[in-house]
Formats: C-alpha cells, structure tokens, sequence
C-alpha cells in the first residue's frame, strides 16, 4: 500500500494490526491441539465471517462519517426473506439476488432520507426502523423458516458465486476482501471518500465548502442497505433456508467491530483495513474462546472486554496525538 | 479609482424574533481591505454568511460586478470568487492540511479519484506563498497551532482565485505572534488585488490593515469611513455607544 493509505490508519492502524497478531498467536498456541490454527477451522472462519463482514464495512464508513445504523438486523432477514419469497415464486436465482440488493438499497435510502430530513441523531431513527421493519417480518413470515435449497441446484450460478471454494478458499472471505478493496479505494483515493471524513470530522466545514452532507449520508445509508441484501443472500445460500434470526445482533457485532478497528464513535477516524482488522478480531476472538471450551456467556463477556479495552486504547492514542 | 466589486442594497435578515440585520447597504470594492466591527450580536457574522450563500436575506439585493446575484448556497458564492474564513474554523481537523485545503474541490479524475500528489504539490506552495512554514501537506490539522489552521484556511481562498475573501474573527483566541502573521496574510491578499473583509473585536488589530471601516450596531450600519479619517479611539466611542444607545 502507499504512503496516504498508511498515513490515514496511523497509530491506531499499527495498533490494530499488533492485536491482531497478537489474538491469532494466543489461540493458535493456547487451543487444544492447536485447533485454531487448523485449516478446517480457518476455513469455516472464512465462510462464516464475512456474512457480518460485508456489513461491517459499509457500517464502518458510516461511523467515519459519524452515523449509527441499528436497523441493518432487520434489514437482513426482510431482504433475506423476500428473496426466499421470490425463489417460491418461481423466480430465477440469479434474477431474485438482483431484485433483493434494490430493496436492501430502499431500506437504507430511506434510512438516510429520514435522518437527513429529521436531523435527528440516527442512533434513534435506526432504533424505530429496526423495531418497524422487525414487525414488520415477524407479521410476514410468521417467524417460521423457508427451504430454499431445492431452488437452487448444486451447481446453479448463483449458488456457485455465493458458497463455492476456490482451492482451499471459501468465496465468502474473497467477497469480504472484494469489497475491502472497492470500497477502500472509495474511501481512501475517491473524493467521496473525503467528503465522507470531512462530514465525519466537521460537519459544519464540509457543508461551508460546498460538501453535499445530506448525499453524502444518504448515499452510505443505501450502501449498508445495499450491503445488507447481499449478506442475507449470502447468509440465505449457505444455509440453504431463510430464517427470521439471521443478522441478529449484528447491529452492536458490526460497531463493535469497528470501534476494535479503531475508528472513532465520534467520526472523521477509522480505514477500511482496520475495519477489516476489526472484524477478523471479534471472530476470531468467538472463535478461539469457542475451542477453549468458553461456555457461550463466557465469550460474550470476553468480547465486552475487549472492546471496552480498544475503547481506551484508541482515546488513550487519539489523545496523544492531539 | 476604486472600482466597486460588491454592493448590497437594503439586506435584511431575521432569526424568529431576532432582527439581526435590517436595510443594510454597502458597497466593497476590489483590493480593498474592509473593518467590519461592533459588539456582540450586531450581526456581522450573519452578514457575512449572506454574502457567502450561507444563509439567504429575507429582503434586499446584492450585486456582484455590477450583476444582481443570488446566492442559495455556499457553492454559488464560491463560484464567483466569494471565500469565506468562518468564526467557527471551516476546517476538517482529523483531515491533513492538503485534504482540508481542497475540501469540496478535491483535483480528481474522471473516475472521481482524487490528484493527491497535486494536491499536496499546490497546497504546499499556496502556504509557502503565504509564509506559513508547515513541514509536510501530510500533517493533520488538529495538530497545527491556531495561525497556521487560519493559513490553511486562507490558503484555500488563494489557491481558488478568490476575488473577495471574508475573514470572521480570524485572529480570535492567536497569541501576538500569530496575530502578526495572520495580518500579514491580509496584507498579501490584497497585495494580490484580493478584496478583504475582515471581522475583528480588537480594532488594533484591524486599523494596522484596513482601508476602510464599517460600524454594524443592532442589524444596522452605525459609520462607514476611511481609516484615515478616523482613530481607535473615534472608533470604540461610536461602537460602545450606539450599542448603549439601543439599550436606553
Ligand atoms: N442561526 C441563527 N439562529 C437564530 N439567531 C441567530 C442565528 N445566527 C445569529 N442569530 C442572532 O442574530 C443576531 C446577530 O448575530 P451575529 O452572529 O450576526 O452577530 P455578530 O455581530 O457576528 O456577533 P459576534 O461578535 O458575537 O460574533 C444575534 O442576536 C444572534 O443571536
Ligand atoms: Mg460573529
């Protein structure tokens, strides 16, 4: 990477890098038999990971820009179930991912049309759309599950593009990282990417120097959304069924995630690679802590933890470097 | 001869109840250095933010070059040459100096990705123009010292071609030697043929620079003169008194 992607990670990029190794080294000699390290066990962080990955990103780069969005674990299994609706319908699999990643872009357009229009701070604004939309599936789909797996053959495209492996690869974890790098150059190289920091840093400013801050926030709105519709498929797929607790908690998992990447919860801070950072952090946190034999509460409270600690770590560093 | 470069005519504002401005009329001309001051609430900053599109008058025109203009956004203003510094720093502070320089305006390609090297380049030799020493364009604003964040500031009007720059209370809060440079910026912009209007509180600071002086007491213009026809002494007198004057 160049000399700008490295000065925008700074201090905290370092950080988040070193705890990173340091989680990995920790469980790859403190698990039974070294099962962390095991392949079998890194391919099924690689499968299972980016389901919340992808969304993370595009709530990291709302963070940046100093917005919530809670209801992305209502999002997910609406648009998760309306592709399964779709698939029953008769709908061609290709055609039913391409008719749910617009209506994932709608909720979170309108998401980022009421929080512009509001003004009102978009952690309440998100809570309402997430406990709306959740009523909303909860009437719809009755909570029951939908089989989708006969809808799509083995070897059907979609199918394919969703959960195939590339050698010993998942294409899950080259999704994540496909998208790592897209939305990194918007972040990091296209003057969106600076609007979006500008907005983030001072509001204020970004609107006197002609910064669109309303399309802007829309526009990242539509983007979780958007990204939101293509987990839930890719959720959906692997799983071979719709299930009404899919996303769950992923509202708190995501900004959990990129506040131990070390993106600021009061904007202007964060990139895309210790977003990313972030994220394998948490997983592979729940994972090893899973292979220690943590009783699930215990990794619960082991994760809390360790955000809390990034929390003072990342103030402790942003102070200094004030 | 001067030649006029803006001039409002009859400019009126309210906030509710609050009258801030009320048939204010001014003409500024080009490379010419403009006191703006009064008290507390006299409506200076809402004027300037008029004349950058920040806000929009409630009644009254302005006339750029001679051409009625309106400005709904700040965009407008800027476009015609109008850069404002604001009271409240218009900076990014977790953005490096070269980023905030270009903020809104960032070089890029067609693809909209952004000219760094350029953009580092040129903000470099803007602040260099300015005197400002600044170690690299890399460095986050947070971490530069209150005159040189008003340098960044002004070196985005210098960089855009600016034909008025405004700047509200740019040496608020700088300690003397800051001061000293921000006055120096004054003097080189309008070396450069840069119109200039400045808010101050501390007419010290405004007489070593200005051309002319204008007195806002209540939303209304209280005295209009040249600096050479008049003191700080002169000065403080009309000010303190037309702002008791509204409280009898
Ligand atoms: N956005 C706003 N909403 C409501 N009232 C406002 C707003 N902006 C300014 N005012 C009011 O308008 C009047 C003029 O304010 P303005 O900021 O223009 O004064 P000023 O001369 O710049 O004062 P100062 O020297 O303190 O900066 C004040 O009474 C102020 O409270
Ligand atoms: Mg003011």
């Amino acid at each position: 990477m160049n000399k700008p992607l490295i000065r925008s990670t700074s201090y905290r990029g370092i950080n988040t890098t070193v705890a990173f190794v340091g989680v990995v080294l920790f469980f790859s000699v403190f698990t039974p038999n070294h099962l962390f390290l095991d392949s079998r066990n890194l391919s099924s962080i690689a499968r299972l990971a980016p389901d919340l990955g992808v969304v993370t990103l595009g709530i990291g780069m709302l963070l940046i820009a100093r917005e919530f969005d809670l209801s992305i674990s209502s999002i997910i299994p609406i648009c998760a179930f309306i592709f399964a609706l779709l698939l029953e319908a008769g709908m061609y699999p290709l055609a039913a991912f391409f008719v749910t990643l617009p209506v994932g872009a709608a909720m979170g357009f309108l998401n980022g049309v009421i929080v512009v229009k509001t003004g009102l701070p978009s952690f309440i604004i998100t809570l309402s759309t997430m406990m709306f939309w959740r009523g909303v599936l909860f009437g719809a789909s009755r909570m029951m599950p939908r089989a989708i797996r006969r809808y799509f053959p083995a070897n059907s495209l979609l199918n394919n593009a969703m959960t195939m492996s590339v050698g010993p690869i998942p294409i899950q974890i080259l999704w994540l990282l496909f998208f790592t790098v897209i939305l990194g150059l918007l972040l990091h190289k296209h003057k969106f990417g600076n609007w979006i920091y500008a907005v983030g840093s001072n509001q204020d400013a970004a609107r006197a120097m002609g910064v669109n801050v309303a399309l802007v926030k829309i526009v990242l709105y539509t983007l979780v959304g958007t990204l939101c519709a293509f987990a839930a498929i890719m959720q959906a797929t692997r799983l071979g069924s719709f299930s009404a607790t899919q996303g769950a908690r992923y509202e708190l998992q995501a900004i959990a995630a990129v506040v131990v990447g070390g993106a600021s919860l009061r904007g202007g801070v964060g990139s895309i690679g210790g977003i990313l950072l972030g994220l394998l952090i948490v997983k592979s946190l729940e994972n090893g802590l899973i292979l220690m034999r943590v009783p699930v509460f215990g990794v619960e409270a082991f994760i809390g933890i360790a955000v809390i600690l990034f929390v003072i770590l990342n103030e402790y560093l942003n102070r200094r470097t004030e | 001869m001067s030649e006029e470069l803006l001039r409002i005519e009859k400019v009126g504002k309210r906030f509710g109840k609050i009258t801030a401005l009320q048939e204010v009329n001014l003409t500024f001309n080009k490379a010419e250095v403009v006191g703006l001051v009064g008290d507390n609430g006299a409506g200076k900053s809402t004027l300037i933010k008029i004349i950058s599109g920040y806000h929009t008058a409630d009644s009254g025109s302005l006339y750029w070059e001679g051409k009625k203009v309106r400005f709904r956004l700040p965009k407008h203003a800027r476009n015609m040459g109008i850069e404002t510094v604001y009271q409240e720093q218009a900076l990014a502070p977790d953005l490096t100096i070269a980023r905030n320089v270009f903020m809104g305006r960032e070089p890029s390609n067609a693809l909209g990705i952004m000219q760094e090297k350029l953009m580092e380049e040129e903000s470099m030799k803007v602040l260099r123009g300015l005197g400002l020493r600044i170690k690299s364009p890399d460095q986050l604003v947070k971490k530069l010292s209150g005159g040189q964040r008003q340098g960044v500031a002004i070196a985005r009007a210098l960089y855009f071609d600016a034909k008025m720059v405004i700047l509200d209370e740019p040496t608020i809060a700088l300690s003397v030697k800051e001061v000293r440079e921000v006055l120096e910026f004054v003097n080189q912009l309008k070396q450069k043929g840069i119109a200039v209007i400045f808010i101050t509180h501390n007419l010290h600071h405004i007489f070593s620079v200005a051309d002319r002086l204008v007195v806002l007491a209540n939303g209304e213009v209280m005295t209009d003169v040249r600096t050479e026809n008049s003191s700080v002494e002169d000065m403080s007198d009309i000010i303190v008194k037309s702002t008791l004057g509204a409280l009898v």
